[in-house]
């Protein structure tokens, strides 16, 4: 028997905008601790991994392990059907066959129930190691979003330089080239605008715009958005959405 | 040709040990192709009105159509392909191959036959069954794979063995062919119907060898032998010993030698003069060049070789040709793109299905009759499958 009631039905609808064009089906494996989902893209270029803390749910009830093998546009077909301000609540019995879905509007006079039928998934999992990074960039989310954006006109990929001084963007493409440079401030008025850069030693490295453009879905997760950064290592892109939930995204170097 | 009967009792006895994958899950691989396999698919499926493409004087161009355009779609999609080519057959293939002339020779016989009566249907068939790739087609294709900076091997025998000696020592990711006895050659992974058209929509199988061995329960030598017992083209089998026999005996009995001494010889007649042993070392110690010595490369295309090559030489349209080059600069130019697996290990991922399975067998005894599709998605292309 699993069953989690989310008091904030919209965080769940943003989760499946964020992740359904990057990967199909996914299982959601569902433990005592929480709901987790991992998977990479097609291509295994990137990966992306969720993390929904058990105290993140009122209430959470999970009696024995179980993914929950979901095809994602099915998923997110049902979500749109929920109401921005709705209560969710996701249930499933021990055969695992169906995930049920309630959706209670915040005044309780409107009940929604959906049922999604679930797959058998084979997904390979990836063991992630803890790695010491050798740069952090904390950013706005909108910031990161506009950036990958606008480079995207110029050309397919991106090279990140992170200094003590600032991290610049470029993109060189066939007929002209791009930069973007964030330096590091504090706004003290509105913490959520800041830039911060922690590091070690500097760093250059080249993405896949395409890839980051998907990852940056997740601007309306989360205002800031971290970018975790070592030579020859995955980048990692991590939206925290609060003490109960992030979504982290690993992307291969070019 | 190939293992009799091994892909089906393969996906029989061991269905986690093929997978079905786009085209689009290898980019960033290099992949060995079994370049006699891929010649004699292009002559036979590579033609227009069921005749085989020529140019103006009359040379037949089938195979290097496929060869340019099929190559090209691999690199589109990130793979990095380099072929194998023939050496000698082993001296062992010698009684298969004097049965597939044998063979050819009675295809030419019916073919002239449903000439003279003149059914359309089978002339088609019986021309398809007379193709032979020569060494004329092998060293054309081998000219134009070097112009196109893709690598080509040449195998001291087969080619199979090759590709599966380079995917072991690590220089590639998998071996592709349709053979299966790349399998037996000890490849850790097949790709079949890499080289397929596109427009047949074929979803790449992918079979992983330990995952057979590790389904099945057996050793390698004792999968090599298993092969033998099938039907390989290197000796003749036992007579009456189908898939399902022949790996309830390997199981049993661990070995052939063990199978000869303990089955009944007058039920099962053992074939006179088995040299199964032989057929063994081939299949333990295949004649290969050392694949630590060979060193894969991907040039750049030289195009204007390539358009005088196709274009003035052979007949091809010029445009397309020359779209072709475009593609193949621009993907083997850039840079490559990385693969997460190279930098995180992945988790066997038979922990969680062997556990669901179990979990299934519990579900079906307590309640069967619950069944379900997800009509909502054509699952059967990708990764996922509706539960049954």
């Amino acid at each position: 028997m699993f069953e989690a009631r989310l008091s904030q039905g919209s965080l769940l609808k943003k989760i499946l905008e964020a992740v359904k064009e990057l990967v199909t089906d996914a299982n959601f494996d569902c433990s005592e601790t929480g709901i987790a989902l991992q998977a990479m893209d097609n291509s295994h270029v990137a990966l992306v991994s969720v993390l929904l803390r058990a105290e993140g749910f009122d209430p959470y009830r999970c009696d024995r392990n179980m993914p929950l093998g979901v095809n994602l546009n099915s998923l997110n077909k049902i979500l749109k059907c929920a109401g921005n301000e709705d209560i969710i609540t996701l249930k499933a019995d021990d055969s695992g066959d169906t995930l049920g879905l309630i959706f209670e509007s915040p005044n309780n006079d409107r009940v929604g129930e959906y049922e999604l039928k679930l797959m058998d998934i084979d997904q390979e999992h990836l063991g992630i190691p803890d790695t010491e990074y050798e740069a952090i960039v904390r950013m706005p989310s909108s910031e990161f979003q506009r950036i990958c954006r606008d480079l995207a006109v110029i050309s397919e990929s991106v090279t990140f330089n992170v200094e003590k001084e600032g991290i610049k963007f470029t993109s060189s493409g066939e007929f002209g080239t791009g930069a973007v440079t964030l330096k590091p401030h504090t706004d003290i008025d509105n913490e959520e605008a800041s830039t911060s850069i922690e590091l070690t030693q500097s760093v250059t490295l080249t993405f896949s715009l395409k890839y980051l453009t998907l990852f940056s879905k997740s601007t309306p997760l989360s205002d800031q958005v971290t970018l975790f950064l070592s030579d020859n290592v995955p980048l990692l892109v991590e939206y925290k959405m609060d003490d109960s939930a992030f979504i982290r995204y690993y992307l291969a170097p070019r | 040709m190939g293992i009799h009967g091994l892909h089906k009792l393969i996906g029989d006895n061991a269905p986690h040990a093929i997978k079905a994958n786009e085209i689009k899950n290898y980019f960033g691989r290099k992949v060995a192709i079994d370049a006699s396999m891929s010649l004699y698919q292009f002559l036979i499926a590579v033609r227009s009105e069921g005749q085989q493409l020529v140019n103006e004087a009359g040379e037949t161009t089938s195979h290097l159509m496929g060869m340019f355009y099929r190559t090209i779609r691999m690199v589109e999609n990130g793979i990095k392909p380099c072929y194998v080519f023939d050496g000698k057959p082993p001296t062992l293939k010698s009684g298969e191959l004097a049965k597939r002339l044998e063979r050819k020779k009675e295809a030419n016989k019916s073919l002239e036959e449903a000439q003279e009566t003149g059914n359309s249907a089978d002339i088609d068939k019986f021309s398809r069954r007379m193709v032979r790739v020569t060494p004329q087609h092998n060293s054309e294709c081998k000219k134009l794979l070097q112009m196109m900076g893709i690598p080509v091997v040449e195998a001291p025998c087969e080619a199979e063995a090759q590709c599966a000696a380079l995917a072991r020592e690590g220089k590639v990711f998998a071996a592709a062919s349709e053979d299966m006895d790349t399998l037996t050659f000890g490849a850790p992974v097949l790709l079949r119907h890499l080289t397929f058209s596109e427009a047949r929509k074929m979803p790449i199988d992918e079979i992983h060898t330990n995952k057979i061995l590790e389904e099945l329960g057996l050793k390698m030598e004792e999968f090599i032998d298993l092969c033998i017992l099938l039907g390989c083209d290197y000796c003749e089998s036992i007579k009456g010993i189908g898939p399902h026999r022949a790996l309830e005996f390997i199981k049993k009995y661990k070995s052939l030698e063990e199978i000869i001494n303990n089955i009944d010889t007058k039920k099962y007649p053992i074939p006179e003069n088995w040299q199964f042993k032989d057929v063994r070392q081939l299949f333990l110690n295949p004649e290969v060049k050392d694949p630590k010595e060979i060193e894969l490369k991907w040039g750049s295309p030289d195009v204007e070789a390539i358009v005088n090559y196709l274009v003035h030489e052979k007949g091809f349209n010029e445009e397309r040709v020359r779209k072709g080059t475009d593609k193949l600069e621009k993907h083997l130019k850039s840079a490559v793109q990385g693969r997460l697996d190279t930098f995180f290990t992945t988790i066997s991922a038979s922990n969680t299905p062997s556990k669901r399975k179990a979990e299934d067998d519990k579900k079906k005894a307590t309640k069967s009759k619950k069944t379900k599709t997800a009509e909502t998605k054509s699952a059967g292309a990708k990764r996922g499958r509706p539960k049954k």
